[in-house]
């Protein structure tokens, strides 16, 4: 902890001693911001070279400051993308809040590592696990160094915790963060005159009764449907964030898709539930209502077998699960004489 | 009875209809006593007490209610809660509940029957899911005749999720809520049905009466509107749909206004706003049938523009004006729990102290297994009888469902709004299966003893046109029943009789092969049956524990333990009666209601900085706790301990929701000082911090002596600090089971004599110490 306290002197220090230093290395830093003017919202990507002729090879203390975030491509992860996409945001907002401030701007450079490319610039790390970023500041020798490192319980995917440990770290502020609207202005006037233009058809349709809402067949599948979703326990997989299905543990090829336990379901466990517990009803709906009006016997006969054996099995198949689920024994309450 | 237009009129059907209605009545008064009789294990296994926590409030303010009155009621300042700040009892609360238990004792004792107080507030619950039932059957009734309105009560008198919340000594606000709800909805259809003013009123009068009982009255002012809306939009409005929406929204709006709780709530938040909204479209909306009506058709199309243009200004200028409202308001105007409806990340980010109840959670599929039970399997057979054909009122059941099966899914605890949909559902869907099927049955019996039958041209179809006019047509029984009454009201439009005669024409009641229905019939008994059991199991075994006493059954006996009881007592015998008690506010209506002691937080969380006090208190090392707590002027704390018996929810396993709940008022206290990587561990590898804070010290002093180990049997591990010595609180005492332990805050040595020493050494001259105040803070 008491590393983490100095890091601002060694900072402050270390810029000091820049403003007499930055003479002797001015054309890597000219390079750098050529680089970061080139590269898609100013994150550099460094590659084994670049590591060695930026880090490595260049005596501290260094004229400049780097931001490293470690990425891997290969290992297709959509949550470590969302956050190099955070990481890009945090880089553009700090390029467009200090443009006109060289000073500041040229001090800090945002950079990425990929771990599936450059391989050899990342083990000079000894990054363990990903998601991961790094300042280099200008005193740093041993990339080893943990302190430099976000800290683990810090990452959390999101622009504004790598904002808090730039500012935490640097003394710089990076300022407001500049997100990209969800619609640009054009889109939102464009959604907005649209709907201007087809309300009076809209009120018109709707007066004369012509609307799909007047279809009573599709109100009818969205009831269904809705309930389909909440008896699946869909809602408690959107808020906890529960994956469709998990690795097993000791096995890394097998999967599981029931959980064992009340309090968590996976979601295709839900999803496969749901539709059990809607098969029966449909099925007993379609017996009752449409199967009457078919004229052959022997075809009512036959698919009400169907019918019922597969609402037996599922109905079955339910309560096996609950009781493997829960562990709840259902008591039958016979006759203490019948046992 | 509509039955009586398909029967040829004469005695037999007369004498068939009569034996109908005693019929029913006799299944209702059963189906009442099964509603009650289910509800009473807690009493037969347990005893007649009142269960859990709120409950214990509701019975202390019933308590207060039969001795003091209803004017010192309604002016009621509890000075015993929320120390030092108080609660104004009478204007918090909703009353419903308290005075209709009140009522129910003041008239037993009016007529001589001497009830105790608790006793009418145990058996409270029970008396009035049997009314839930019967308003289940009067509803069910309204949108599909009687055989689905018997069936749909059956399944409501024993659903699972009802029981939970209503069994015998579950005093709380839901078990006459519930009752309350359905009979409203009840006199919504009736009143759509109908046409009639009467009952539009009396469904104000039970619109009262449920925003008097529970919160969950928004749940209706929202429904309904909602409901009239898809009427409107999807072409269905009438004159009825004006008489039963207007009334309630103005009486009923003026009514809960005056439910103290509620008050000017009832216009200014945004839960009530659609209700408002609707109302102006419906006024719109009749303008526009009015003048249709007036108009010829030529006139009708100028006018429409001409409506239509002023309509749209008018709701957009309201629009406009309630989007200015609600975005004045801090939350938006909508209170957190509902919030987090219609954003269900919402709670979990934002307020831990709703995230932190376990009803708050959302359900898993196992909970509907459990809580609903094979309804869930009927359930969609339900959906689609109703919609075949969509009536009114099974509109209104169908948007019910829906509605409440998705808010179900957000949280746990509205399982018992979707419960009676349900049941509804349930019931419309059996009643129209067993039509079916027993109709193939009976039909080809019949058939079969009489093979001369007249019309033989097509032996298969024209008998099924006999048994349509035996059976089939109940399900077309509801939309005559209500064309007949309309037809008296005068109010039908031209246009539905037509299009609802065509279809009873049009459908023909066809039969199913007798062997298979027969076999349907039996699976469909054997998953009634299996109902059943399940829900005798959920009352007898999971709903029924009190959660105050606790048993288990281990091969040595049973075990009871009486601990929490046993400690109150022991804090009212043995504290002064003004002394302040600090626990975590799960057990402050428990404190003061059978303590009698003063408690700094309870279960109605108004205070979050008063509870995050608490929290910050309990999650702080000996020294800072104490002075927390001294300056809220606490003589003892109480903490609940399960580690030696085994009972995981005590208050170490509720003790990160302090932290969070703490840490969001008083930044100094930070979850991740209490986990070691991520995990919440309290053995040898749990953090200092932990290790040191009150909540740890105060469960596991001495706790090595029990076993010489150590062992806690609710976390299955040793712990990590096992011998230390409390500075700053002494032990003053712990329930057989050691699962409640009592601490006295100690007086403040220490500090006086180092103060007294300081100033030995500047002044060098003798300091009284009388002179030492007893609050730090004063």
């Amino acid at each position: 902890m008491a590393d983490h306290t100095t890091l601002p002197h060694r900072f402050f220090l270390s810029i000091s001693l820049l403003s007499i230093l930055t003479v002797s290395q001015p054309d890597l830093t000219k390079e750098l911001v050529s680089l970061r003017s080139s590269s898609e919202s100013g994150v550099i990507r460094l590659s084994d070279d670049t590591v060695s002729k930026f880090i490595t090879s260049v005596s501290t203390p260094r004229p400049y400051s780097l931001i490293i975030f470690f990425n891997s491509v290969e290992l297709n992860s959509n949550p470590l993308q969302e956050f190099r996409r955070e990481f890009a945001f945090v880089s553009a907002s700090f390029i467009a809040n200090n443009n006109n401030r060289s000073d500041v701007a040229n001090k800090v450079f945002f950079c990425e590592i990929d771990e599936s490319s450059d391989s050899e610039a990342f083990g000079l790390f000894g990054i363990q696990f990903l998601p991961q970023i790094c300042l280099v500041d200008p005193l740093m020798e041993n990339l080893q160094d943990k302190t430099g490192r976000m800290e683990e319980e810090d990452v959390d995917g999101t622009a504004e915790s790598v904002v808090e440990f730039i500012e935490s770290r640097t003394n710089l502020t990076v300022g407001p963060l500049h997100r990209p609207p969800l619609l640009s202005k054009t889109q939102i006037s464009v959604i907005v005159a649209l709907i201007a233009i087809s309300t009076p058809f809209l009120i018109k349709k709707v007066l004369k009764g012509e609307t799909v809402l007047h279809n009573s067949r599709v109100w009818l599948f969205c009831t269904v449907l809705v309930y389909f979703f909440s008896v699946s326990g869909t809602m408690h997989n959107i808020i906890k964030g529960m994956p469709m299905f998990v690795r097993d543990h000791q096995d890394s090829n097998k999967l599981v898709f029931f959980y064992k336990g009340e309090n968590f379901q996976l979601g295709a466990e839900g999803l496969s539930v749901g539709l059990l517990y809607n098969v029966v009803g449909l099925l007993l709906a379609y017996v009752t209502n449409a199967l009457v009006r078919v004229r052959s016997v022997s075809g009512q006969r036959v698919f009400m077998m169907l019918a019922m054996v597969v609402s037996l099995l599922a109905v079955k198949k339910v309560v096996y699960l609950n009781s493997w689920k829960t562990g709840y024994e259902i008591q039958t309450y016979w006759p203490s004489s019948w046992h | 009875m509509a039955a009586v237009e398909s029967l040829p009129p004469g005695t037999p059907s007369a004498m068939r209809n009569a034996f109908g209605t005693v019929l029913s009545a006799l299944i209702l008064v059963l189906i009442g006593v099964l509603a009650f009789s289910i509800r009473l294990f807690s009493v037969i296994k347990y005893e007649s007490v009142i269960h859990e926590f709120d409950p214990y409030f509701n019975y202390r303010v019933t308590q207060f209610l039969s001795k003091n009155g209803i004017y010192e009621f309604w002016n009621w300042f509890d000075d015993r809660t929320w120390y030092p700040l108080g609660r104004v009892i009478g204007g918090t609360v909703y009353p419903g509940l308290t005075l209709t238990a009140g009522t129910i004792w003041w008239v037993l004792n009016a007529i001589n029957i001497p009830l105790s107080v608790e006793t009418v507030c145990v058996f409270t619950a029970p008396v009035f899911s049997a009314f839930a039932s019967w308003a289940t059957y009067l509803l069910t009734k309204e949108v599909k005749g009687s055989g689905a309105g018997l069936a749909a009560a059956a399944l409501l008198a024993m659903v699972p999720s009802y029981i939970s919340r209503s069994v015998a000594g579950s005093y709380d606000n839901e078990a006459v809520a519930i009752f309350a709800l359905i009979f409203t909805f009840y006199l919504y259809i009736k009143t759509l049905n109908t046409g009639s003013l009467f009952y539009a009123t009396l469904n104000a009068i039970a619109y009262f009466y449920m925003v008097c009982s529970w919160g969950g009255y928004t749940f209706i002012i929202n429904l309904i509107p909602m409901h009239v809306l898809l009427c409107i939009v999807t072409g269905r409005y009438s004159p009825r749909l004006y008489i039963a929406y207007a009334p309630l929204v103005v009486l009923g709006t003026l009514l809960a206004a005056l439910v103290p709780v509620v008050g000017f709530n009832a216009v200014l938040t945004s839960e009530h706003f659609a209700s408002f909204l609707v109302f102006i479209i419906i006024h719109v909306v009749a303008l526009v049938y009015y003048i249709k009506g007036i108009l010829t058709p030529k006139m009708f199309k100028v006018a429409v523009t001409l409506v239509v243009s002023i309509g749209l200004v008018v709701c957009l200028i309201v629009v406009a004006v309630l989007v200015a409202l609600v975005a004045s308001s801090p939350t938006g105007g909508w209170s957190g729990r509902s919030l987090s409806l219609l954003d269900p990340t919402y709670a979990s980010k934002y307020i831990p102290i709703i995230a932190s109840v376990s009803e708050h959670q959302p359900p898993t599929w196992p909970s509907y297994f459990m809580d609903i039970n094979v309804l869930a399997f009927l359930v969609p057979a339900g959906i689609i009888a109703c919609f075949s054909p969509l009536s009114d009122a099974s509109s209104f059941v169908v948007l019910y469902i829906v509605m409440s099966v998705y808010f179900s899914g957000v949280m746990v605890r509205l399982m018992l709004v979707l419960a009676p949909a349900a049941c509804i559902m349930s019931g419309i869907a059996l009643s129209q299966a067993f039509d079916v099927f027993t109709g193939s049955i009976k039909y080809q019996l019949s058939s079969k003893s009489k093979d001369d039958a007249e019309d033989n041209t097509s032996t298969k179809n024209a008998p099924k046109d006999d048994a349509s006019s035996g059976k089939a047509d109940k399900g077309e029984e509801v939309a005559k029943e209500r064309l007949s009454k309309k037809g008296k009201k005068k109010e039908r439009e031209p246009a539905e009789k037509p299009s609802v005669k065509s279809k009873i024409v049009k459908k023909k009641a066809l039969v199913l092969p007798l062997e298979a229905s027969i076999v349907a019939l039996l699976l469909l008994i054997m998953l009634g049956a299996f109902y059943v059991i399940h829900c005798v199991w959920a009352a007898a075994e999971a709903y029924s524990a009190p959660s105050i006493v606790l048993t288990s059954q281990s091969h040595d006996g049973l075990h009871v333990f009486d601990d929490f009881r046993e400690s109150y007592a022991w804090l009212s015998h043995n504290t002064d009666v003004d002394d302040k008690v600090a626990s975590w506010w799960d057990y402050g209506y428990q404190t003061t209601a059978m303590a009698n002691r003063t408690v700094i937080v309870d279960n109605n969380t108004w205070n979050n900085t008063h509870i995050a006090t608490v929290g910050t208190a309990m999650s702080s090392p000996e020294k800072a706790a104490w002075e927390i707590f001294n300056s809220l002027d606490v003589k003892y704390v109480l903490v609940v301990f399960g580690g030696v018996i085994g009972y995981p929810s005590d208050d170490i396993n509720k003790f990160l929701w302090m932290v969070r709940i703490g840490g969001g008022e008083f930044p100094h206290i930070k979850e991740a000082d209490y986990l070691r990587d991520g995990q919440y561990r309290i053995d040898s590898e749990a953090t200092p911090t932990m290790l040191n804070c009150l909540m740890y010290k105060l469960c596991y002093y001495r706790f090595v002596e029990t076993d010489g180990k150590g062992y806690d049997r609710v976390r299955r591990t040793e712990i990590g600090k096992k011998h230390f010595k409390l500075t700053h609180f002494e032990e003053v005492f712990t329930s057989h089971h050691w699962m409640v332990r009592i601490y006295k805050l100690k007086p403040q040595k220490n500090r006086i004599r180092g103060r007294v020493k300081k100033l030995k050494q500047k002044t060098s001259s003798g300091v009284s110490s009388k002179s030492v105040k007893k609050n730090p803070w004063m």
